[in-house]
């Protein structure tokens, strides 16, 4: 387990600039999320780690060593293909020992390491089966055992979930932070959901559509204190409000003053142009007046959808802005219904909302 | 499932159907005509007798030395014919396949030109090349390799350098084909996870292309088995080859029953060697058997 340092890495395809001086840490021995939109250079920045490109300018290291021109089967790094690339003339066996069979390591102990690891990713009866007879989520498991038995530094895993179904998807997030969890591996795991990448990252990094990285930090941090609206936007969902900063608290057109926490920051002066985001889940909204929030709004409900779990209202504010509330369906028999076109409150706290610079 | 299965009948029908005017053709015009050379190998004619007879008389004058040396020389002329062949053309195949992209049409098209020739037109021009005083004598002593001009036509040099360069096509369109379709992330995951370009090439492309390269060996194997052509132009008819002894049979010195005895040997020699290379290709393709150490 190594670190991977990008240093000023610029990359273009046919003057296409797809990455251009992005500088990265990705800490050793972590499980790290690059989680991006579809066309934001994520996996032309996996390709580069592993090799398959050369960067145009920018070092790129493992560890403390260079590794910006070092070829492909040098680096101790290696990846878990998108669509597995198992090679389809070799069993199980076969693909899962290719890394140890190349480096020439004795025939009964790459039996031993092959066996041992098959094992751990629960595919012992399907050693010696042809790749075509296995299901997804068993090529899926023949690709990472393939990808662990030679003990790189640095796992990198392209969308490896993207062609499973949701539940088989959920499993395989747990196995593989259990499997991150005793090998000690760094993970750079790429994906565009971000709800697998908030389920197995320690650190998440946020790319944006022009290959720029927005904002590093925990899951939980992401979530919870995005610095950019894009960010905001792009990690689960959220309401934006566009307003003004004014004496402590956050002006709205056509909507009065809204109480929210104004951040230390220096772009957050009086009369500075400012975003908010609430996100749906932080919204309390009832039929009642309720006691002992910071911020109250009167709203209607336009839109109903229930999604199991939670229920998701659509209402419009007074100054004709639609707003997404999530509320927990925590009862069978809820005291109130809130129907179609109800008038309802909607509550939130001061602490619970991000400004955010505009 | 029972509609199922009736609807898979149906669709089998159905092939069958589009496959009865060639299967037809394949009966008229060769298996009939094959069993036919057959009879004619074994019915011997005339004699004391009134009638006709069944007898291996024309097989027994057939065993001898000269007629093995004759197959043994045609085997050679198709094995060496296909295994330069494959030499030459993998690389060809893999360099249109994985290198070129703007111009792969008209390299392409450059391949299937000799098609649109008719064969003694490109043999003539190969007259040219190898005679005593052709463009190859020229340039070799310009270039002080051969200090007099060397007699190429109507060597088995000839015959050998021709046969390889009139079937390159037959090898390369398949292997092309297959490589064509290669998937370059296989390419890079064996990188990946630490071989050199040289062990991924061996181990993953040439395996994978395996396909292509037996096709090819066929296409090539098995006409250059029974070329006559080639050896009759260029070789001078020096020396004789399964095909030009079955013509000389039955057109030349017009004994029919020895040149369909002979027909059928060389048929068996090309069947044997046949399913001995399809048993060597199954072998190189099927993974390793399963093993009971688990």
């Amino acid at each position: 387990m190594r670190s991977i340092r990008l240093d000023n890495v610029t990359k273009s395809y046919d003057g296409d600039i797809v990455i251009e001086n992005l500088s990265l840490t990705i800490p050793s021995g972590k499980f790290f999320a690059l989680l991006g939109p579809s066309g934001s250079g994520k996996t032309s920045l996996l390709r580069l780690i592993a090799g398959f490109e050369t960067a145009d300018s920018g070092s790129i290291f493992l560890g403390n060593e260079d590794i910006t021109h070092m070829p492909i089967h040098k680096r101790n790094i290696n990846t878990v293909f998108q669509n597995y690339a198992l090679f389809p003339h070799m069993d199980v066996f076969d693909n899962v020992a290719y890394g140890l069979t190349i480096r020439r390591i004795p025939k009964d102990i790459i039996e031993q390491k092959v066996i041992k690891i098959l094992k751990a990713v629960h595919l012992e009866k399907q050693i010696y089966k042809s790749i075509h007879q296995l299901s997804g989520g068993q090529q899926q498991r023949v690709a990472l055992a393939r990808a662990i038995i030679t003990e790189p530094d640095v796992l990198l895993l392209d969308e490896p979930l993207a062609a499973l179904d949701l539940k088989l998807r959920e499993k395989m997030l747990i196995e593989l932070i259990e499997l991150q969890d005793n090998l000690k591996t760094t993970f750079v795991y790429v994906t565009h959901d971000q709800f697998e990448a908030l389920t197995v990252a320690d650190y998440m990094a946020i790319m944006n559509h022009d290959g720029v990285i927005e904002q590093i930090g925990t899951p939980k941090e992401i979530y919870e204190f995005p610095t950019s609206s894009f960010v905001a936007q792009f990690v689960g969902s959220t309401n934006i409000f566009t307003g003004v900063i004014k004496s402590g608290a956050f002006e709205v057109q056509d909507l009065g003053l809204m109480q929210a926490a104004i951040p230390d920051k220096p772009w957050a002066v009086e009369g500075a142009q400012a975003l908010m985001s609430v996100r749906p889940e932080k919204i309390e909204i009832s039929k009642s007046k309720i006691e002992g929030f910071s911020n109250e709004f009167q709203a209607k409900v336009e839109a109903i959808v229930y999604h199991g779990r939670s229920t998701q209202y659509n209402v419009r504010l007074s100054n004709d802005m639609l707003l997404q509330v999530f509320e927990q369906n925590e009862e069978h028999f809820p005291h109130e219904v809130i129907d179609y076109d109800d008038m309802v409150y909607l509550y939130w706290q001061k602490e619970n909302v991000v400004m955010l610079e505009k | 499932m029972k509609q199922w299965q009736s609807y898979k009948k149906i669709s089998q029908l159905r092939s069958f159907f589009w496959a009865v005017p060639a299967v037809v053709w394949q009966i008229v015009l060769l298996y009939i005509p094959l069993i036919f050379v057959l009879m004619r190998s074994f019915v011997h004619k005339g004699g004391a007798h009134l009638f006709d007879q069944f007898s291996f008389r024309y097989y027994m004058e057939l065993l001898d030395a000269t007629h093995a040396i004759i197959l043994f020389r045609s085997f050679m002329l198709a094995a060496v014919t296909a295994s330069v062949c494959l030499l030459i053309a993998y690389p060809i195949a893999y360099f249109l396949s994985f290198y070129v992209s703007r111009f792969k049409n008209i390299l392409l098209f450059f391949l299937i030109i000799p098609f649109w020739t008719s064969l003694l037109v490109q043999l003539y021009a190969w007259f040219f090349i190898l005679d005593k005083h052709g463009v190859l004598n020229v340039v070799l002593q310009k270039l002080g390799i051969l200090s007099e001009p060397y007699h190429l036509l109507n060597t088995p040099f000839a015959v050998y350098l021709v046969s390889i360069y009139c079937y390159i096509p037959f090898m390369i369109m398949p292997i092309y084909s297959i490589l064509e379709k290669f998937d370059i992330r296989l390419r890079e995951a064996s990188l990946d996870l630490g071989a050199t370009r040289w062990e991924t090439f061996m181990r993953v492309t040439v395996p994978l292309s395996l396909p292509g390269i037996k096709t090819g060996f066929y296409l090539v194997f098995i006409p250059a088995f029974g070329e006559f052509v080639i050896p009759m132009l260029l070789g001078g008819g020096k020396q004789l080859y399964v095909g030009s002894l079955i013509t000389h049979y039955f057109l030349v010195s017009r004994s029919p029953e020895l040149g369909a005895a002979f027909t059928w040997l060389s048929s068996i020699v090309l069947i044997i060697s046949t399913i001995v290379m399809q048993w060597l290709f199954v072998r190189a393709i099927t993974p390793r058997k399963i093993r009971h150490n688990l």
